[in-house]
């Protein structure tokens, strides 16, 4: 029984991982018509960089991880300037364009930081026992609290500021709210950058966990993919809801399915989500 | 229109690809030319780190200390296998029909190797594999192929001697779903239903960073050794969180079966305090020196690259290319059949011990060389040779 | 005079080709029945993506699929790989035609990221059931021929792969293909003057996935070994690059730039780790600059020399 109690604790800790991450990939879908493809490298970027922070030049974890988002919000606003921007409106070329980005990425990283994992200093060590059922980590668990501290973050900003309910403006219409006298350039190139600081936050945070290979972006960019279409496309509680969803059916799977098949459960789930519902649990279809 | 400019395309095409692939046989040198494949891209790229590290000692060593063989100088040429069989097989390829070698070496995947030795036995070119453990290599009785490394069956029955010597209990097997797992844990199974040891096995999936799920089951079943057959960072995240989920050294030991992972620099960084008293199985220790070459290649290395050899691939491909270098001297040329004969005539000392290959054909002891295989574990984050007993530096300790 | 000059070069293209076995050495064959291999892979991607403007992530899934079950037939049932082949591309339709089905609701990116959820699970499955497939260790497979013979695989290859061309080509031209570029210039427009938008994107899923298919058998029996590798995303990423590079959209796009790429790649050995990355930055620069890869710089630069209307009409690119 306990281990139910731990496969389905743990699922929600790493499904707010997910949720983090596919927040981005929503944001950047809704705004701007794309489909970011390498949204799992820049998520193992903002590991790589918090690790180079704390780790080779010692800052503490949390400037670590202030620095790493701030770096790849600059990143993604160059990448939209450079590589996206033209891609406007078809979502074809843009899928195509980040396909190709995420490879280009990830070889950089293998150049970069070379082939060995990497972890940045743990924030706490050692572990709780929850209820008197498991030990679990007190890393883990401080990871979930600010990962849903940066959810909470992520609706205030998109609610109450001006720039959320900007995006939320072109999301909703882009030809309205550029008649509106809305600057949807600038915007897309700000939203791209906050999208991807989004994942690159959720790599920064998780990497004390897991550490960061270069090919590690490959499985949470394809998981973030999975949570956004079940959740629906364009809707941000159902990256949430989607999130922790497939967190714990992936725990669960693995505890009584297969472990070799942890990775098959995502995919099984699009499938009979594009199926049945292709708007997913909340969302509305794109064309 | 479309048709002509369509191939006029295809012809300048295919006559670049002429023109430069004649430039390239002209250009030819007299030197003793010995391939490597490894993988230098991909998952396990920092296989081909150590493999250059070792590729630039061995040539060091042959060509300027002993001054060459036969007169000649030894030219190594390192292909990227990228850990895919269809490109190792491609880099075998080339390295025999375009860049002539008279010997191939290395090799780290088991499932590369095996697409590798075909080509090799159909060219018909010697091939000494370092590192890629499935039994088949050997088994499967090629002539032109050799193995101076582990192979499964020999890693595992030293690993069951270990267990009936310590006098564990009760083993849970954590396999990862690569051929080398899959092929590891089948041994194991089969060793320990032969010594009537109980045991129980999981299989995890091969880029999984996440294994509470698994840890839960293994703490239900409650065992004292976890036998953990996983690779590369995946075996990190396995020791931290077995710490976290409460499983200690007191109710379990982990032997990491696999051997670099526990040795590489970022070992303390991942595991932290989880990694005392783990187990790992090496063919080398920071201390016990097993050869006048072991010492050799310490020195060689720390005076080379400022710091201590981390990851044994560097010694073994050192090793192979020193037995490659020493069949062609004797067999005084680059003949093939020659170097085959003066390699099964092998009695060379390398940094793991004294080569001499097995000739009992149709087992896997055939062309095979089985280094020993130190267990070491980790005691206040020194290396404690635990087994064999006869290169032990220290008592295996079982936490409390 | 243009009519002759173009069969001129057909006939020394032809020869060329067809002398490749003797003029190339071992090495440069191998590269060659590679190539070839690319050349169909690449040509009927662009069939879907470049003609249709499905953007498929299950293609290399689909090579896998014909040889796995081609090279499982030879196997375990010890039926001549000549048959089997033809099993392997017929069960990969099959599949084709039932994901081309499954996606008729959705259009554009849910077709993408179906296809790409059906690549993984296929990559899944073929490395987790290690009794059949053998795992990452890769299945052991015969001959095609029974013997090893480059020259002859060459040749098989070859015509293959014309014949895979020459159907695409005549398809393109064919009233199919009028509808497949319909569907893809305006997908409302084309159903709004009685096209099958449906129909047409479905036939289109599953020729090019026999092919696919038809194709990943006859790679697996030339290598004599098939792993996961073969439905990798590095693996479709390599389609895709070559296509693009080549010049999506075009009949020659995906034959240059799996010539072009194949080669390049050889040249580059040396500096193995940056493969990929070089590929995609080409790849990137490409699609930046010049969007219509070699074919569309080649079409550049012989502008002035040919018929400006025949350019305003195939110049078009768009998907």
């Amino acid at each position: 029984m306990s281990s139910l109690f731990v496969n389905i604790f743990n699922g929600i800790v790493i499904g707010t991982i997910y949720a983090l991450s596919a927040l981005g990939i929503s944001l950047i879908l809704g705004a701007m018509n794309v489909m970011n493809f390498a949204h799992g490298e820049f998520y193992i970027f903002g590991a790589y960089f918090s690790y180079f922070f704390s780790r080779s030049l010692g800052f503490s974890p949390l400037i670590a991880i202030l620095l790493s988002l701030g770096l790849i919000f600059w990143i993604g606003f160059l990448v939209e300037k450079t590589l996206i921007h033209s891609t406007y409106g078809n979502l074809m070329d843009s899928l195509i364009i980040t396909f190709i980005l995420s490879i280009v990425l990830q070889n950089i990283a293998l150049i970069i930081f070379g082939p060995y994992p990497k972890k940045p200093p743990s924030w706490i060590i050692g572990s709780i026992n929850v209820l008197d059922l498991f030990y679990y980590s007190s890393q883990r668990l401080i990871t979930f609290i600010v990962a849903v501290l940066l959810l909470i973050l992520f609706f205030i900003v998109m609610n109450k500021t001006w720039f959320g309910k900007i995006v939320r403006a072109i999301s909703a219409d882009r030809e309205v709210a550029s008649l509106m006298g809305i600057n949807c350039d600038k915007v897309n190139s700000f939203s791209f950058g906050f999208g991807v600081a989004l994942a690159g936050v959720a790599g920064a945070i998780i990497s004390p966990i897991f550490g960061v290979t270069p090919m590690g972006g490959v499985g949470i960019g394809l998981t973030s993919v999975v949570v956004v279409v079940l959740g629906g496309m364009g809707s941000f509680k159902g990256c949430v809801i989607g999130g922790l969803l497939l967190g714990i059916i992936e725990n669960i799977g693995v505890a009584y399915i297969s472990s070799g098949y942890r990775n098959i459960f995502g995919f099984i789930i699009l499938i009979l989500i594009l199926l049945f519902r292709p708007s997913g649990l909340f969302g509305t279809t794109i064309k | 229109m479309l048709k002509k400019r369509f191939f006029s395309i295809f012809i300048s095409l295919v006559i670049t690809m002429l023109l430069i692939s004649s430039i390239s046989i002209m250009a030819q040198e007299e030197t003793i030319k010995i391939g490597v494949v490894g993988p230098r891209t991909g998952p396990a790229a920092a296989t081909g780190v150590a493999f250059e590290e070792g590729i630039e000692l061995a040539l060091d060593y042959i060509n300027t200390t002993k001054g060459g063989i036969l007169g000649k100088k030894v030219e190594v040429i390192f292909e990227d296998t990228g850990g895919v069989p269809e490109k190792a097989a491609s880099a075998i390829e080339k390295l025999i029909t375009r860049d002539k070698v008279s010997i191939v070496v290395g090799e780290s995947h088991s499932s590369c190797a095996l697409a590798e030795i075909e080509i090799a036995n159909r060219y018909e070119v010697p091939f000494i594999i370092a590192e890629a453990w499935v039994d088949e290599v050997t088994s499967k009785g090629y002539k032109w192929i050799f193995r101076a490394g582990p192979c499964n069956s020999g890693v595992v029955d030293n690993i069951i001697q270990w267990i009936v010597a310590e006098d564990f209990k009760k083993i849970m097997i954590v396999a990862e779903n690569t051929d080398w797992g899959l092929g590891i844990k089948k041994l194991s199974e089969e060793g320990l239903q032969k010594e009537g040891i109980p045991y129980n096995s999981i299989i995890t999936a091969v880029e999984s960073q996440e294994y509470y799920t698994e840890l839960n089951k293994i703490i239900d079943y409650a065992p004292d050794l976890i036998l953990a057959y996983i690779y590369g960072f995946g075996v990190h995240d396995f020791i931290a969180q077995a710490n976290e989920v409460g499983l200690s050294p007191a109710n379990a030991l982990i032997l990491e079966g696999a051997g670099p992972p526990s040795l590489w620099p970022e070992f303390w960084e991942n595991v932290g305090e989880a990694g005392e008293l783990e187990c790992f199985v090496s063919a080398m220790h920071s201390k016990v020196e097993l050869t006048e070459v072991a010492k050799r290649f310490r020195e060689d290395y720390a005076k080379k690259f400022n710091r201590e050899p981390t990851d044994y691939k560097s010694r073994s491909i050192y090793n192979v290319l020193l037995i490659a270098a020493d069949a062609i001297e004797r067999a005084g040329s680059a003949d093939g059949e020659e170097i085959v004969k003066a390699l099964e005539e092998t009695e060379l000392e390398v940094a793991s011990g004294v080569v001499k290959f097995g000739l009992e054909p149709g087992t896997v002891k055939y062309h095979q060389w089985q280094p020993p295989m130190l267990i070491i574990q980790w005691q206040n984050r020194e290396q404690v040779v635990v087994f064999p007993k006869e290169a032990a530096t220290g008592e295996l300790k079982r936490g409390k | 005079m243009k009519k002759s000059n173009k069969n001129l070069l057909l006939v020394i293209f032809l020869g060329i080709v067809v002398c490749l076995p003797f003029l190339l050495d071992d090495y440069w064959l191998h590269v060659a029945i590679l190539t070839l291999f690319y050349v169909i892979m690449a040509s009927s991607w662009n069939l879907l993506a470049g003609y249709t403007g499905q953007v498929s992530f299950a293609h290399a899934a689909f090579a896998a699929i014909g040889a796995y079950i081609s090279g499982i037939l030879s196997v375990q049932m010890s039926i001549s790989p000549l048959i089997t082949l033809l099993f392997g591309s017929v069960i990969a339709a099959i599949f084709g035609l039932g994901l081309g089905l499954l996606c008729l609701k959705m259009g554009g990116i849910y077709l993408s990221l179906t296809t790409l959820g059906f690549s993984e699970i296929v990559h899944i499955i073929i490395k987790n059931e290690y009794e059949i497939t053998r795992g990452t260790m890769g299945l052991e497979v015969p001959n095609l021929l029974g013997f090893y013979s480059k020259t002859a695989y060459f040749y098989i290859m070859l015509l293959v792969t014309f014949i895979i061309i020459f159907f695409l080509a005549k398809l393109i031209k064919s009233d199919h293909g009028l509808k497949f570029k319909s569907v893809l210039n305006d997908e409302l427009a084309a159903s709004s003057i009685g096209i099958d938008t449906v129909k047409v994107r479905v036939i289109a899923f599953t020729i090019s996935s026999a092919i696919a298919g038809f194709a990943g058998g006859l790679y697996g029996h030339y290598l004599l070994l098939i792993t996961p590798e073969m439905s990798s995303l590095s693996q479709m990423f390599m389609i895709l690059a070559m296509t693009i590079i080549g010049g999506m959209g075009t009949l020659s796009g995906p034959i240059a730039g799996a010539v072009f790429l194949q080669v390049l790649s050889e040249y580059i050995r040396i500096f193995g780790k940056f493969h990929l990355l070089l590929f995609g930055v080409i790849s990137l620069l490409v699609i930046k600059f010049a969007p219509g890869g070699i074919v569309g710089l080649y079409r550049k630069i012989t502008q002035s020399k040919t018929d400006p209307l025949k350019i305003e009409t195939q110049s078009k690119y768009d998907y």
